[in-house]
């Protein structure tokens, strides 16, 4: 049977994480989501997903924070983050730890589901 | 006391003559010593003393011989009686005449002891015969101790010319006059203004100096001080930093003593709405000199025939010379302001100064001004409200773009919502089976995404249009002046000349000070820019009145080109614009503080050009809770 790569969200605002469940299930990927980072790190019962699409600003914990945690604790896999806010610093910072996009909201759903494929296709190999 | 002992004494001798006149035997002209009695009556000086002795000698004659002879005529007696009358006769006239004589000398001395000068008379040898009073109160030697002593001795003359040149002029013209010093018995040197003539008796000979001496000593320190003050303050005025100007007022007073004053109009006020008079004034205003430091100030090398009148010297857009004029005609004694000066190479100098008008006494010929220049504190002040304003607009870049992403972040999400479900919705549909369920979802979160992105921009725009927080009864002169202070200097910058005419009595208004007085700053800088690239007159006119009851209005009137008709549409909304560099806010923030405030604030523009901005601010009604 056909593997369906899950691909999880992880972001505090309920509208944006909502439309993007929907556009990726649309895109036909399983999603799971998590209004924050901590979240996301606690949920131990399933598998690390086969991509991540991250906010960089959360309350709690922020979404560059959380790439540091994930590759501290060996858990790697392609993550995708977004922003309201770009700036230089935490593109370049997030992008150098090895993340496979940086995108500013709103982000076009064609390039996110551009991004997607290509970080799904890159964790496969 | 004199008097009496020579009255007794020549009336003995008289009795004695007489006695032995007609005792003794011998035959001789006895009666010939009566001459004694009237020379002894003489001595007492006085007329009638001489002849009642010379009526005595000639009665006792007389009577000795009628009492020897009997009244008959006997040869040789009788002729030596009439000798002896002769005698007595001769001797009484001669006596008369040195008493007459002797009279007018005591006279002219006691005229000569009136004197306040010091006099004395010196004989040909140099030694004092005459000596006044003043000269005994003065030198201090009195007639007894001067009398025969050497007067250069005694008074130890000091001459300023050699005393050879002095006796020369002397002899040549027969009198002489200078200032020589004299030493008093105290030892005190004085200062005399001497004149000497020469005496000479009835044959024409030289026998003596006639000396007064006049005592300048006070009037010649008094002098003294004088020339001293005078280098003193000539000193300060060549000497000093402060550049003084002596200017001639009279003409300017002369001038405005012919104007004639509308019922209830103050001069000043006059001055104000006639610039044609105050420019006349300036031409008829001279100067009569000035000192080193300003014509360094004004970069001349020397007192320049440019410089003949104030109008050479203040700059064109001056106003402080119709205030001078006002304060000058009140009879203020001093005035001071702030205003620019034209350098000889045309640039400006900007210049604090105070004018002293003289006294009465003194004369309007004499007015002082004094000029201190201010191109370094007006540089340094320059650039500390230039640091204030760059520093204002970061806070208010800084301000905005935090604005702008605290709205980029609201709005964003909320966009980004809405664009993803939409992109889902549409996929869900696109499938070869669509899923009506899932686009149903996702159509209703674009809804409500939309709602929730229109929410935040109410809010924000709430936020924007803050009621005012601090209200207070405002002047509005008061609100005005302090508006038009701010914005002083880009106006000068800009060469816009002030207006300000304010009715009288009109009430206050209730708002926030602050806020209103940025609205006014505001209109005054927008007219200022609108006017900056303007060719001829740029006159700035603030009129504040009472239209009706219920309002105050402030209105700005400019002589700038005036504004479009499509312009003036869309002059308020936000982010409208004709500067290059403008946000386009100003004027929509004004009328949203003004209606903010219950007011209004409106524009218009006639063709022919200029604009006038109309503030109206309501005015609270008796008994209405401020």
């Amino acid at each position: 049977m056909q593997h369906i790569p899950t691909v999880a969200i992880v972001d505090d605002d309920d509208g944006v994480r909502s439309s993007l469940t929907s556009l990726i299930r649309s895109l036909g990927y399983k999603a799971r989501s998590y209004g924050s980072a901590p979240q996301f790190l606690a949920d131990r019962e399933t598998d690390d997903p086969d991509c991540m699409i991250a906010d960089i600003q959360m309350p709690e914990m922020t979404g560059d924070e959380l790439q540091a945690a994930l590759i501290a604790a060996g858990r790697r896999f392609p993550m995708i983050f977004m922003t309201a806010f770009p700036t230089a610093i935490t593109r370049e910072r997030v992008m150098a730890a090895g993340a496979c996009a940086f995108l500013d909201k709103p982000a076009e759903p064609d390039t996110i589901a551009r991004h997607l494929a290509a970080a799904l296709a890159r964790g496969r190999d | 006391m004199n008097t009496t002992a020579f009255r007794i004494a020549a009336a003995l001798l008289a009795l004695c003559i007489f006695l032995f006149d007609i005792l003794s035997p011998l035959e001789g002209a006895v009666a010939v010593l009566y001459v004694l009695v009237v020379l002894l009556a003489a001595a007492t000086g006085r007329r009638g003393d001489i002849l009642a002795a010379a009526a005595a000698g000639l009665t006792l004659t007389v009577a000795a011989y009628v009492d020897t002879h009997g009244p008959h005529l006997a040869g040789a007696p009788t002729l030596r009686a009439l000798v002896s009358l002769a005698a007595t006769g001769i001797a009484t006239v001669l006596a008369l005449k040195n008493q007459a004589a002797t009279a007018t000398l005591a006279a002219q001395a006691r005229l000569l002891n009136l004197s306040h000068d010091m006099i004395f008379v010196r004989d040909i040898l140099g030694q004092i015969t005459f000596w006044n009073r003043a000269a005994e109160e003065t030198y201090g030697w009195s007639v007894a101790e001067a009398t025969g002593r050497i007067a250069d001795d005694l008074l130890e003359t000091r001459y300023a010319r050699p005393r050879g040149e002095i006796d020369r002029v002397l002899h040549e013209t027969g009198r002489w006059d200078g200032t020589l010093e004299h030493r008093t018995k105290a030892g005190e040197w004085i200062t005399v203004e001497s004149r000497w003539a020469l005496q000479h008796d009835a044959q024409g000979r030289v026998v003596g100096v006639f000396e007064t001496n006049t005592d300048v000593t006070e009037r010649k320190a008094a002098h003294a001080a004088l020339v001293h003050s005078e280098r003193r303050y000539r000193r300060m005025f060549d000497a000093s930093r402060i550049g003084v100007v002596q200017e001639d007022w009279s003409a300017a007073r002369a001038a405005l003593a012919t104007i004639d004053l509308a019922d209830g109009a103050s001069l000043s006020s006059h001055l104000a709405s006639h610039p044609d008079v105050v420019a006349r004034m300036r031409r008829l205003t001279k100067i009569i000199d000035v000192n080193p430091a300003f014509l360094a100030m004004i970069g001349a090398g020397s007192s320049s025939q440019f410089h003949q009148t104030v109008d050479d010297v203040l700059c064109e857009t001056d106003q402080t010379f119709g205030p001078a004029l006002a304060a000058f005609a009140r009879g203020d004694s001093f005035h001071e302001g702030e205003t620019e000066i034209v350098r000889t190479d045309g640039r400006r100098v900007p210049v604090i100064f105070a004018i002293t008008f003289p006294t009465v006494d003194d004369g309007d010929g004499n007015v002082l001004v004094f000029v201190v220049d201010i191109t370094e504190r007006r540089q340094a002040q320059d650039a500390v409200l230039q640091a204030q304003a760059e520093l204002a607009h970061a806070a208010r870049v800084a301000t905005l773009g935090e604005l702008t992403a605290s709205i980029a972040h609201e709005v964003n999400q909320p966009l980004m919502a809405v664009v993803t479900n939409g992109e889902a919705a549409l996929r869900w549909l696109r499938r070869d089976q669509p899923d009506l369920q899932e686009v149903d979802s996702a159509i209703g979160r674009v809804v409500s995404e939309g709602r929730r992105a229109s929410e935040i921009v109410k809010r924000i725009r709430a936020f924007l249009t803050k009621t005012p927080t601090r209200s207070s009864a405002l002047d509005v002169a008061a609100l005005i002046e302090e508006a038009a202070q701010l914005v002083q200097r880009e106006l000068a910058r800009a060469e816009v000349e002030l207006r300000i005419e304010v009715a009288t009595e009109l009430p206050p208004v209730i708002g926030d000070r602050i806020q209103l007085q940025q609205v006014v700053v505001n209109l005054i800088v927008n007219a200022g820019q609108a006017m900056a690239e303007h060719d001829g007159r740029r006159l700035l006119t603030i009129t504040a009145s009472q239209p009706s009851d219920a309002c105050v209005e402030i209105a700005l009137q400019d002589t700038g080109p005036g504004i479009s008709p499509q312009n003036l549409e869309r002059l308020f909304d936000p982010f409208f614009t004709t500067k290059p560099d403008g946000m386009g806010m100003g004027l929509a923030i004004c009328r949203t503080t003004a209606e903010a405030h219950g007011g209004k604030l409106s524009v218009e523009s006639p063709p022919g050009g200029g604009a006038t901005f109309r503030l109206t601010l309501p005015v609270p009604q008796h008994g209405a809770p401020e």
